[in-house]
């Protein structure tokens, strides 16, 4: 089995067997730690992050800010830091080269190995990553909203997480994804980064995608899969609720519009920063280590409203040397409906410009506001009645998240009770 | 067609037989692959009593130009309106039902 990662480093996890967990985290101080911190403490601990072993110090965010690479020169665009309020740190006395137990939600997660305490300065980090500093940028808003000091340092989780239903048939780590792509018997895996719920655009995307990565291999036995990964982080009001997302997608599957042998669905639990370019390189360092061969990125790739170019995030890979990332970006324009052409089509091919109708989100979302089931042309039939069932099931009634949704819904994981 | 703070009544291919049935589907505009949509004619004064009367609606003045987020059974009546009286033009009876109860 091939566990090498990003970087060219092993993929390996960093979780503390549980017969020795009770021993060494006993007289540990603790430290709660934010959502976010949770969600990546995890990633790191699995490898879904390789090559880090842990939240970045001082040297390697400056290292990602100013150069895009770590301290050791791996390529890495965004920083991965663990803020904590700094009364914790006084209070706790906690310094270097101590070990502390991270938790969340009143549960152990991650034990520490604190290697460097540190401030940093917000706007720098936003003018290099985001290339911005407008505080309407949500990635700005979130480096704000983080506390004045940082902890750097490794860990290793002492509480594996249970994901909870619909979201545990399709959470891998990237040593057990990576055994199923060979299961699979796929040579070749695209992956299709999602935060949506999937109409015929998509759809299209992928299928595009796929015969791109598939390439000049033989199709008499195929050997290139899709890769689903939806995203799972921080919901706002208006967005499409996370079941909804995973059930949809492999509601693709199960009607046949992908043959099962060809396409997976599985989760990741990232909190986007929409840094654009800098987001689509991490985005491909993140499928990398989970087992990819390539990468599709659309238009708008991770970005959010004017503060990138469209295909800013395709150009940014112009800049990357070949042997700095394994997995191979597939750039894609539109798809779009063309009424002359009478089928969804790609804007690379249909001459029909003046006559195209596009993939509006913002209208797609208004017919399913109004419960109005859409053309199966925009949204396949299955598709709008599992995205409703699940609006009833997991929404309270909504496919869009809502402030009750926000407020009432099942945790995606749980750490369970250590004692 | 839509003057001032138009309201979208989405039709699809169930409502479109209707409306063809009825002789109105040319009041209809293709929007999205086969998704058509009615918009209905309402004025300043109606959208600002429309989003006093369904306060969760809004004016969405960054993308569709419209008046977004009323519920559904609201524009299912509205719908009904205009293919009882063959009329974009229904959204004073609309109102003037609403607030009578």
């Amino acid at each position: 089995m091939n566990y090498e990662g990003h970087g060219n480093r092993e993929i390996r996890e960093r979780v503390i067997p549980e017969s020795e967990v009770t021993e060494k985290i006993r007289k540990l101080k603790q430290i709660p730690v934010s959502g976010r911190c949770a969600r990546e403490c995890i990633n790191i601990a699995y490898g879904f992050f390789t090559p880090l072993e842990g939240f970045m110090g001082k040297e390697e965010v400056d290292a990602v800010c100013e150069r895009m690479t770590l301290a050791d020169g791996t390529l890495w665009p965004i920083p991965i830091v663990l803020d904590v309020k700094e009364e914790e740190i006084r209070t706790k006395k906690i310094k270097k080269g101590d070990s502390i137990l991270l938790t969340y939600t009143a549960s152990s997660l991650a034990m520490m190995e604190v290697e460097d305490i540190f401030r940093l300065n917000k706007t720098k980090i936003a003018e290099a990553v985001l290339g911005t500093t407008d505080e309407r940028h949500p990635g700005v808003r979130m480096l704000r909203g983080l506390e004045n000091t940082f902890l750097g340092g490794k860990i290793a989780l002492v509480n594996p997480p249970e994901f909870q239903p619909p979201f545990d048939r399709f959470w891998y780590t990237p040593r057990q994804l990576r055994k199923r792509i060979v299961e699979n018997g796929w040579e070749r895996v695209v992956a299709h980064q999602t935060r949506n719920v999937p109409h015929s655009g998509h759809e299209w995307l992928m299928k595009g995608a796929w015969f791109s990565a598939n390439g000049e291999l033989p199709v008499e036995k195929l050997k290139t899969g899709i890769l689903v990964n939806c995203i799972i982080g921080p919901k706002r009001t208006g967005d499409y609720i996370d079941e909804a997302i995973v059930l949809c997608h492999q509601r693709l599957c199960e009607a046949r519009y992908f043959r099962d042998d060809i396409h997976m669905v599985t989760i990741a639990l990232w909190d986007m920063r929409y840094a654009g370019p800098r987001e689509a390189i991490f985005h491909a360092i993140l499928r990398t280590n989970l087992g990819c061969t390539h990468h599709m990125f659309g238009r708008d790739h991770a970005g959010v409203g004017s503060y990138y170019g469209s295909y800013d995030a395709h150009r940014i890979f112009d800049q990357i040397p070949q042997h700095k990332l394994k997995i191979k970006p597939v750039r894609v324009l539109e798809w779009w409906y063309c009424p002359i052409c009478g089928e969804v089509t790609y804007s690379g091919l249909c001459g029909h410009s003046q006559e195209r109708q596009k993939f509006s989100g913002t209208l797609i979302r208004s017919m399913i506001e109004d419960k109005v089931k859409p053309t199966k042309l925009i949204f396949r039939p299955e598709i709008y009645d599992k995205l409703m069932e699940s609006a009833e099931k997991y929404g309270f009634g909504s496919p869009f998240c809502t402030e009750k949704y926000l407020a009432e819904r099942k945790p995606v994981f749980k750490l369970p009770a250590l004692w | 067609m839509a003057q001032g703070c138009p309201i979208n009544i989405w039709i699809n291919e169930e409502r479109y037989n209707e409306l063809q049935e009825l002789g109105l589907a040319n009041m209809t505009e293709d929007v999205l692959a086969g998704m058509r949509v009615l918009k209905l004619q309402c004025t300043e004064k109606q959208k600002d009593e429309l989003l006093k009367f369904y306060p969760a609606a809004k004016f969405d003045t960054a993308t569709t130009q419209s008046i977004e987020l009323l519920p559904p059974e609201t524009k299912e009546k509205m719908f009904q309106l205009v293919v009882k009286n063959k009329s974009l033009k229904v959204v004073r009876e609309f109102l003037k039902g609403a607030k009578e109860g």
